[in-house]
């Protein structure tokens, strides 16, 4: 009877355990990270008694918490690749905002300034015309700058996102150790702090949003994680701290996580880094962002480069020779970058003062990328970076035509060593020519006199001509034109083939629609180009000569229509620079965005498994409480009939 | 392990009101689409499609600026090709008034009054000749010339000068040139055009009847250096008159200076019936040959001045019909101002027919361009557009799918076993 009382009142503490159980589960049903657990019952083991075991009850083992590691070790890792694609891909979406198409774009606008020229071209003396012409420049210098800013508004956000994310990885790390170290704590006790594992699940989830790792389970109940494949983050009670660093070369554009060891910063690279926030945004900062300002700076470079040269070679209404439409673009110190510490730092003389310099060439040759030099032993290689080629230094010699100072040519960029400085082996230079193009780019002048729209040169037919030669174009390739190659007499002395008054009796062979240049053994090119159509007679003369009449002439402005269809950004015209800018930027943000949605789905289908484990079903636990509440209300039953039972004894025994 | 027929509740809320999000999102995108009509809104949307759209435009906004150039250059064309038509009419009526001056009734002061009216014509022609387009560029400034590409009358030689650059400029696939040549329109060369003055210096005291045709060219031309080519004018002086050695027959002989002297002197001699009047052709000049006809008296000078313009030629018509002291000497400046117009409307009226050749052309280029206009406006929608039947059936599609998804949700949200707990 009394073991009756005893089962009685065991069961009943079992089953308000499971009921507590269940209520437990149901209020926490939409607490993130919170796994499920289970009462687990367990038989009281029997009394022995001489007709056999007479059972004891049942008593609760232990609160069990449903969970699998492996799952949950999958789903941590596919939420970090997620968020490290969507933070990614949210960016990329912000770059891709940068460069518009349309009317709106930065494209439409150096279309419409080319294409200002036309009526110029068409009115050399219209003042409304060349005013239309400044406005444009002005509109695109504006539109480039705009763009460049906001480029630097990305980047400034970044680099915020960047560092208050950090801060959290800290404060997680932190809080991983110290969670660390109650679990440890209670690993005496024989029962598993359910609770307390749970809430480090969740930090570690949470850390894994911003940086992924990777967690080995210690003895002590104490989980190590490790960042970058083997760079402890968390080991034991120990947290280590992270910090944002520049790179190797002190570029703030493109900062490193680095993880802090005795105040040592160890840099990891962001390819390293799996999954996680930080990382998406390093990537977007030191691949896309990047890429996105080379691209930016390429296209102002070459544009406003070419735009310079050629209006150079015009003269103005009031006969002078023209000058910057744009503020020239200046590769300077900015734009070379040498190792700081704690990186190995150079040591040859070719340094500070004395370190390399930069300048544009071929401004149609350009190739936007950054630029790695090192030396070992005497000779060094370049590493363009967008594709990572390696070019030696035979293969990157300067060209024939290079000033003496040149060290080496590459994609339309000429290296100079302009003090003679000796590097050794091991130094390093990094070239970001394009990383600064745009910020500063400015229209010069406002005057339309100004505008050099006239050509210094023009030909002049002989008026006896007989033949059908007509003037296609004649331009200068320099301003001022050497004397010597003025007034020279092409002299026809057959339907191809013609005589210089400047070249004896050597024969030419005439190409309608060829060009005809002054500089008969080229490159470089200089002072005139002619091309003539039609077919000459014997003795036909075209004399090039100096523009007699330059304030009606639009020869240059024709030149710098003539700009549009220069084959210069990756072998495209100009006027589709933009266009291709524009692809460029659109397949990387599509990629991201594609990259984003797999893993979001993988990321959705893991954790729908893991919560199909670790998660609360409400209707479960509805019929747990049912089941529980009637096991209970059995078990208050059978209190009441071993009372009555005694009941009965009492009465009985009373008579 | 692992149980893949359950549900944690709040995993199936959250995945299910995901899934619902982004639905909307679609919905939201399309409705974009839609609105905007454009199937690429951002470049990411279509990459290649975005940049297609983008050099589609690119190519658009060329079309219209090479239009717009095209049609100043046609305006400026048709208004030369026009101004050489008002000079022809304009050099016609001049041939027309010069024609009557050559009346030998009239008086020497009624000449002068014909030559006061041909000067309005010659001025006329001239203001024409430096007529500038509608944006203030001359219409025959060839390659290059002066804001007046004419200049003139100067001292001789060379009377009137063309200043520019002679020649012409090509068009090309969607352009005409803005001027003509307006050295060939006007200006003559003498082994060219073969327009010479020939001026009459007869014996004083003994008036008789001296006129010469027109000067023409003789082919082959003598090579150059010759006369032609150095601009030399040539003095036919009559040395004698033999009408004696052969009786009925009057043989003419002549020295010819050159000045400057290339080929010269020249000289020869011409003989013809008595009882006519001299028809004398002078051969002996090379490349050039002239009709003497009359009675000439030894010591008679015929002067062949080469003319550098057509403003020359009617400079000398003018002064020669409106100085001439007797019929004679009118009705050889008629006849050579006769001669003379007629090769300078000849040049320019082959001008007149390339400007007519380029306006056709300008109609060509444009008409082609507005092809492609249509045709690159084509690749851009393309490119960009959204099929609008297709975008309003994926509008309608999503719509009726975010409908299913918002009733089952909002239904499965409702089934629970604590509703049976009572």
């Amino acid at each position: 009877m009394g073991s009756l009382l005893n089962i009685g009142s065991r069961a009943l503490q079992a089953n308000q355990a499971a009921l507590q159980t269940a209520g437990n589960n149901i209020a926490n049903v939409n607490v993130p990270g919170y796994s499920r657990q289970k009462v687990v019952l367990t038989t009281v083991p029997g009394q022995y008694a001489s007709s056999g075991y007479v059972g004891q009850g049942v008593t609760v083992q232990t609160i069990q918490r449903n969970f699998s590691e492996f799952l949950t070790r999958q789903s941590r890792i596919a939420a970090s690749a997620q968020s490290a694609d969507a933070t990614r891909s949210d960016k990329l979406r912000q770059l891709e905002a940068v460069f518009q198409g349309g009317a709106q774009g930065l494209g439409a606008s150096i279309n419409d300034m080319l294409n200002a020229f036309s009526d110029v071209a068409s009115a050399p003396t219209d003042m409304t015309a060349r005013t239309v012409v400044l406005t444009r420049i002005d509109e695109t210098a504006a539109r480039m700058r705009a763009a460049s800013q906001r480029l630097d508004e990305l980047q400034t956000g970044v680099t915020q996102e960047l560092s208050q994310k950090i801060t959290n990885i800290n404060s997680l790390a932190t809080s991983i150790a110290a969670v660390n170290e109650q679990i440890a704590r209670t690993n005496g006790t024989g029962q598993p702090p359910n609770d307390l594992l749970d809430r480090r699940d969740q930090l570690i989830k949470e850390l894994n949003q911003y940086v992924q790792t990777t967690s080995i389970a210690a003895d002590d109940g104490t989980v190590g994680l490790y960042i970058a494949g083997s760079q402890e983050l968390v080991l034991g009670t120990n947290a280590s701290t992270v910090a944002l660093v520049s790179d190797d070369f002190g570029d703030t554009r493109s900062s490193k996580l680095a993880i802090l060891r005795a105040g040592v910063p160890n840099t990891l690279d962001e390819n390293m880094l799996g999954g996680g926030e930080v990382s998406g945004l390093l990537r977007f900062q030191n691949n896309d962002l990047n890429e996105g300002r080379n691209l930016l700076g390429r296209l102002t470079l070459g544009i406003t480069t070419a735009m310079n040269d050629q209006h150079k070679l015009g003269l103005d209404m009031n006969g002078n020779v023209g000058g910057d439409l744009f503020s020239p673009i200046v590769l300077g110190t900015s734009n070379v970058f040498e190792p700081k510490g704690p990186a190995a730092l150079n040591t040859g003389s070719m340094s500070g003062a004395a370190a390399p310099t930069l300048s544009v060439s071929d401004q149609t040759k350009l190739v936007a990328s950054d630029y790695e030099m090192r030396f070992s032993g005497g000779s060094f290689t370049i590493t363009r970076r967008s594709d990572g080629a390696v070019f030696t230094q035979a293969q990157v010699p300067p060209s024939p035509t290079a000033g003496p100072d040149v060290i080496a040519e590459i994609d339309g960029l000429q290296i100079h060593n302009p003090l003679g400085g000796a590097a050794n082996p091991g130094d390093r230079f990094l070239f970001k020519p394009y990383s600064t193009s745009a910020s500063n780019i400015s229209s010069m002048f406002s005057t339309p006199r100004a505008l050099a729209v006239a050509s210094p040169v023009a030909a002049t037919m002989g008026t006896a001509n007989t033949g059908s030669l007509q003037q296609i174009s004649v331009s200068a390739r320099s301003n001022p034109i050497a004397p010597a190659s003025l007034g020279v007499v092409l002299t026809f002395t057959g339907s191809n083939t013609y005589t210089r008054s400047d070249q004896g009796a050597t024969v030419f062979t005439y190409t309608p629609g060829q060009a005809i240049e002054a500089t008969v053994t080229g490159p470089p090119l200089a002072d005139w180009s002619l091309t003539l159509q039609g077919t000459p007679a014997v003795g036909d003369t075209v004399t090039v000569n100096t523009n007699l009449f330059p304030t009606l002439s639009s020869g240059n402005a024709t030149a710098m229509m003539n700009l549009r269809d220069v084959a210069m950004f990756d072998g495209a015209a100009l006027t589709d620079g933009y266009a291709g800018l524009i692809s460029q930027i659109g397949i990387r943000t599509q990629s991201a965005d594609y990259a984003a949605l797999v893993s979001a789905s993988i990321a959705t289908n893991v954790e729908r498994d893991r919560a199909g484990v670790s998660g609360v079903n409400l209707d479960e636990e509805a019929a747990s409480l049912l089941q529980f509440q009637q096991a209970y209300q059995a078990s208050a039953k059978m209190i009441q009939v071993a009372q009555n039972i005694f009941d009965t004894l009492i009465q009985n025994l009373g008579r | 392990m692992a149980n893949f027929v359950r549900l944690g509740s709040a995993n199936a809320y959250d995945t299910a009101l995901s899934n619902i999000m982004s639905r909307q999102t679609s919905l939201a995108n399309l409705q974009e689409n839609l609105t905007s009509g454009k199937r690429v809104v951002r470049a990411s949307d279509d990459p290649t499609g975005a940049a297609q759209a983008e050099r589609a435009i690119t190519r658009l906004a060329r079309i219209q600026t090479d239009q717009r150039a095209l049609e100043a250059q046609r305006s400026s064309i048709a208004q030369a090709e026009a101004t050489l038509g008002d000079v022809n009419m304009a050099l016609q009526n001049f041939r027309e008034l010069a024609a009557t001056a050559g009346n030998a009734s009239h008086t020497s002061l009624e000449r002068q009054s014909i030559a006061n009216q041909l000067k309005g014509y010659r001025d006329q022609i001239f203001a024409l000749a430096n007529r500038q387009d509608t944006n203030g560029l001359p219409l025959f400034s060839a390659l290059g010339s002066a804001l007046t590409p004419f200049v003139g009358p100067q001292g001789l030689p060379q009377d009137y000068t063309f200043a520019g650059q002679p020649g012409q400029v090509a068009s090309n696939e969607v352009s005409i040139p803005y001027t003509l040549d307006g050295d060939r329109a006007f200006m003559n060369l003498p082994a060219r055009d073969g327009v010479f003055n020939v001026s009459l210096t007869t014996v004083a005291g003994a008036p008789h009847e001296l006129r010469s045709s027109g000067v023409t060219l003789v082919t082959p031309l003598p090579a150059a250096p010759s006369g032609l080519s150095s601009n030399s004018t040539y003095a036919i002086t009559i040395t004698g008159v033999d009408t004696t050695t052969v009786p009925g027959t009057t043989t003419v002989t002549y020295d010819i200076a050159e000045n400057p002297n290339v080929l010269g002197p020249f000289s020869g001699s011409s003989s013809y019936p008595s009882n006519r009047p001299a028809n004398i052709a002078v051969t002996a000049i090379p490349g050039l040959s002239i009709n003497v006809r009359g009675a000439p008296v030894v010591g008679d000078v015929l002067t062949l001045d080469p003319r550098p313009s057509v403003f020359s030629v009617l400079d000398d018509a003018i002064r020669d019909i409106g100085n001439a002291p007797n019929s004679n000497a009118a009705m050889q400046a008629v006849g050579q101002a006769l001669h003379n117009v007629d090769i300078g409307m000849s040049r320019i009226s082959s001008v007149r027919g390339q400007a007519g050749d380029l306006l056709n052309r300008a109609d060509r280029i444009s008409s082609n361009q507005e092809k492609r206009s249509i045709q690159v406006e084509g690749d851009r929608s393309r490119a960009e557009d959204l099929d609008m039947i297709k975008g309003v059936s994926d509008f309608q599609n999503q719509q009726t799918g975010y409908q299913a998804a918002l009733q089952s949700y909002a239904q499965v949200q409702k089934l629970s076993l604590f509703n049976f707990i009572s």
